[in-house]
């Protein structure tokens, strides 16, 4: 991922040899990317802030030994996943995103007192916004895991496979049903 | 099956949907979190920066050394030994300088017995060999007589200064302080009348001062390089990378070696084999002090 700019992998070569400037481009490109693949999988703000924090803080440390033998962005997201599991074995417990809410409603909260949004595209900003997060929170948990992954790290089939250590094919199936299952809930809220 | 399942490759309508909704959605991670990590990149930047900075300067050296290893180790081996006996007199008091003396037959006598142990105050004085040194100032020595009389007036004496008998009853003379010939840390008891010289010394143990100048220049021992600057030592002479003193004392940090050598009219832009100038030396190695005063002295 480039932007037009300079890539992931010279960035974070870049950083590696002290430059601080250059993980800040890497961490503005991307932040948003893995805060959502996080709070979406454990469905928790707080939760997701300290994973945010954890992953990042790995990456800075671990830079200088990224060898850009794969993409810089199917490494953050390994390390951003193995966080996650880590988390939940710590905490001996899987966050039920049914059970907490999903956070839906601070989220349409949010969504429908921005500045700027209009009575109509508020309504609709809602109902997308409730539709996305409870259809999500409704998948198995590898499928949501997968679709996440490939979405919001651009990730294709092998990458995803290989970050969560499953087959192609198993992937591959994972993804589809997803998508087939993702199609269904949104059917229903619209 | 109502639909064909969607590849998962191609573009898709709930990948729409779910990008659409994405970019609406305003959460986004605390803004304590960002700070966070990106102070603690930061400060890794720091120390990695500095770390590479070092390690790139080392490897420059080390790669640019190869050839002349041997000499600058025999070089720097020779410096050694020099500094080793040479170096505890300038931490004693320094005493007022004294004529070097003619070469004559006493003189090569003296200083052949430079290098003999002392003995013991029974020695027998009158032989053939070359005098040996005694600890006590009761004993008459070859030295003793060799000079009409150890009235003070070391500075016409031709002889070693450590030849320099303190009349009997000084204070000196029972207190065996004062040793002809002895090893020059003999002479850091206070009171002696050392008047050993770097350059003197130098030159008794064969050592060239020029490479005396530039080791005093690295390790910072500004009692030593002073001494050897007052001796009219050639402040630009190179080793065998091309290196000056001053080059030397900017790459191990001793800013004030680099201000000395400076003050007496060291070139400040001498490069030394590689074409690296003290002034990139100094940046490399974050040496903001020795920077300022090359600068200050026309470093480019």
């Amino acid at each position: 991922m480039t932007d037009g700019g300079e890539s992931d992998e010279a960035l974070i070569g870049r950083y590696a040899r002290g430059d601080a400037a250059a993980f800040e481009l890497l961490y503005r490109r991307h932040e948003m990317r893995i805060w959502r693949y996080l709070e979406r999988n454990v469905g928790n703000r707080a939760t997701a802030d300290e994973l945010m924090q954890e992953v990042w803080f790995a990456v800075a440390r671990d830079a200088v030994r990224y060898e850009p033998t794969a993409r810089f962005t199917t490494w953050l997201f390994t390390i951003a996943r193995n966080r996650m599991i880590d988390s939940n074995r710590m905490s001996r417990r899987q966050v039920s995103l049914e059970a907490v809410g999903y956070e839906a409603e601070s989220v349409v909260a949010q969504l429908t007192t921005e500045p700027g949004v209009g009575p109509l595209a508020a309504v609709v900003a809602r109902d997308q916004a409730t539709a996305l997060t409870r259809a999500i929170g409704q998948l198995a948990r590898e499928q949501r895991d997968a679709f996440l992954l490939q979405i919001e790290g651009d990730l294709s089939i092998e990458e995803v496979a290989t970050i969560t250590r499953s087959s192609f094919e198993t992937t591959k199936s994972r993804l589809r049903y997803a998508r087939n299952r993702l199609r269904e809930l949104l059917s229903e809220y619209a | 099956m109502s639909r064909m399942p969607p590849t998962p490759e191609q573009p898709d309508d709930v990948d729409d949907q779910y990008r659409r909704a994405s970019a609406l959605d305003p959460s986004r991670p605390g803004e304590a979190v960002s700070r966070t990590v990106l102070a603690y990149a930061a400060q890794l930047a720091a120390e990695r920066a500095a770390a590479y900075a070092g390690n790139k300067l080392k490897s420059r050296r080390t790669a640019s050394h190869a050839w002349w290893r041997p000499a600058i180790l025999g070089t720097l081996a020779a410096a050694g030994l020099a500094g080793l006996l040479i170096a505890p007199q300038f931490l004693a008091p320094r005493a007022p300088p004294v004529a070097e003396p003619a070469p004559t037959a006493q003189a090569v006598d003296s200083t052949a017995s430079e290098s003999a142990p002392p003995q013991s105050a029974q020695t027998p004085e009158v032989t053939a060999r070359p005098p040996v040194p005694v600890r006590s100032a009761n004993l008459p020595t070859r030295a003793t007589h060799a000079r009409p009389k150890a009235n003070g007036a070391t500075a016409a004496l031709p002889a070693q200064p450590t030849s320099v008998a303190p009349p009997a009853g000084s204070e000196a003379a029972g207190t065996g302080a004062f040793v002809a010939g002895a090893p020059a840390r003999e002479l850091r008891v206070p009171g002696s009348p050392s008047a050993v010289t770097s350059i003197a010394a130098a030159a008794r143990i064969g050592t060239n001062p020029s490479a005396a100048l530039r080791r005093a220049a690295e390790v910072g021992n500004l009692a030593a390089l002073e001494a050897l600057l007052e001796k009219q030592t050639d402040v630009d002479s190179r080793d065998g990378a091309g290196r000056t003193a001053l080059m030397l004392a900017t790459l191990h940090g001793q800013a004030d070696a680099v201000t000395a050598l400076l003050t007496h009219g060291a070139d400040p832009n001498a490069a030394d084999a590689d074409g690296t100038t003290p002034l990139q030396a100094a940046t490399a190695g974050d040496h903001q002090t020795i920077v300022a005063a090359l600068r200050r002295y026309g470093a480019r």
